[in-house]
């Protein structure tokens, strides 16, 4: 293409409901934001439903990933920090002919009128 | 860049030291090609920023590019249809199908882009490889669609197919190709739907319909075939299975297409144009092969029934907007 100005790649992220948050969903090629924004919502809103669209240049995005692995290494057990690493407590309440409470449990309880 | 090639010429010594920083090179790429392998081995997804030989990176944007130019190519023999078809709503969901096909058709060329810019390909060459020949787009992009049963039939079995050996892709080692790869199918089962919905009208219709129907089938039988690809496993194949870009052959797809489609085909009263079909002990299916030398050279030399047409017009299109991408600079 001539000119000194080029196409350049853009992220998508979409929203899709207001509790959501914003999911990566893809990349496009565009002359600037407004196309970009445009293009988008042909190219990833042609059916699904959302409530906000981000577009970002692919070069203001800062990342770190791929071979990377020791970045997201887990040096050490971590299950202490996990519902999963408690999961005793059944047992132990059933010796004291109760049992343990879920989130699901407490939200479903709070959100009953 | 430049050190290395001013080594490997020897220009900055004499020629044992040239020869030490040349095996030294040689020592990283073995050693990162091993790394590579041992992450494809172990299922880790690579993508487009991680080192890959290039190897690898050809045999992919070969695949996608091809991909992506037949989604666009795929549109045609589908929008020629928008204008005749019988009613408003089939008007609409066939505009629907074309635009998710060029929307396919960009996905994937994004995908393709990414791994050509290191090799010095963009979205321009990638879109104009297609008039000089440079990439191939499927066989049944090829083929002439007369009726409005055609249109039905490629809802039905080449999106059927088309489905068939994207899915086998989806697990497969590039996580950007597999991502994309994932919107694309769930758009193509509305494909599926929307051609079934389209036979199973012509299927309870007049005996008028019912020969329409069949006659398209007829046409499009060994266009179906050919296009899971050639029986024996090629070296590129082969090589993509090594890298577990695909896990599956192409008579295997082929088979699977054949056991999921040919009770349904003839469920709906139609005939499958090969009276030597039929499925062994083994439950492997036998039938008349298509004609590959006639397909491939459609596919190679662009000499299709509608290969000529089309492909003028995509060009036709490609060079008649070139003023409003440049304007949108």
């Amino acid at each position: 293409m001539e000119g000194v100005k080029e196409y350049g790649a853009y992220e998508v992220f979409v929203q899709r409901t207001h509790q959501d948050a914003h999911v990566h969903v893809g990349s496009l090629l565009a002359s600037d934001v407004s196309m970009a924004i445009l293009l988008a919502r042909e190219n990833f809103l042609r059916r699904d439903e959302a409530v906000s669209l981000w577009v970002v240049p692919r070069t203001a995005v800062a990342s770190v990933g791929g071979e990377d692995v020791d970045f997201f290494a887990r040096e050490f057990d971590r299950s202490y920090r996990e519902v999963s690493g408690y999961a005793d407590n059944a047992l132990r309440w059933k010796e004291f002919k109760s049992r343990a409470l879920s989130l699901d449990e407490v939200i479903e309880d709070v959100r009953k009128p | 860049m430049m050190d290395l090639k001013s080594n490997r010429t020897g220009v900055r010594g004499a020629h044992g030291q040239s020869a030490d920083v040349d095996s030294q090179v040689e020592t990283k790429e073995a050693e990162q090609m091993e790394a590579f392998m041992r992450r494809i081995e172990a299922g880790d997804k690579i993508e487009s920023t991680d080192w890959m030989p290039l190897e690898y990176r050809l045999l992919l944007l070969r695949l996608i590019h091809m991909h992506g130019i037949s989604e666009i190519m795929g549109a045609y023999p589908e929008k020629e249809w928008v204008p005749k078809a019988p009613t408003l709503a089939r008007k609409l969901s066939l505009l629907a199908k074309v635009q998710d096909e060029v929307g396919h058709g960009q996905l994937l060329l994004r995908v393709a882009e990414d791994l050509a810019e290191p090799i010095g390909g963009n979205r321009d060459s990638l879109m104009t490889d297609v008039f000089t020949g440079k990439v191939k787009f499927h066989n049944v992009f090829h083929m002439d669609a007369p009726t409005w049963a055609d249109a039905g039939i490629i809802g039905w079995l080449v999106d059927g197919a088309a489905i068939i050996t994207q899915t086998a892709l989806l697990d497969g080692s590039y996580a950007p190709y597999t991502r994309v790869l994932r919107r694309v199918c769930a758009e193509e089962s509305f494909h599926m739907q929307h051609g079934e919905s389209i036979i199973l009208t012509l299927a309870e219709g007049t005996k008028t319909q019912r020969q329409m129907l069949q006659d398209a089938l007829n046409r499009w039988w060994p266009s179906l075939l050919f296009f899971f690809g050639p029986k024996e496993i090629s070296s590129p194949v082969e090589k993509m299975m090594k890298y577990k870009i695909r896990q599956r052959t192409n008579e295997e797809l082929r088979q699977k297409f054949l056991n999921r489609y040919v009770p349904r085909i003839h469920a709906v009263g139609l005939t499958i144009p090969d009276s030597s079909l039929h499925r062994d002990a083994d439950g492997l299916w036998h039938y008349q092969e298509p004609d590959w030398e006639y397909f491939s050279m459609m596919v190679r030399e662009n000499v299709g029934p509608k290969s000529a047409e089309r492909i003028h017009l995509r060009q036709a299109a490609h060079e008649g907007q070139a003023w409003a991408r440049q304007v949108a600079l």
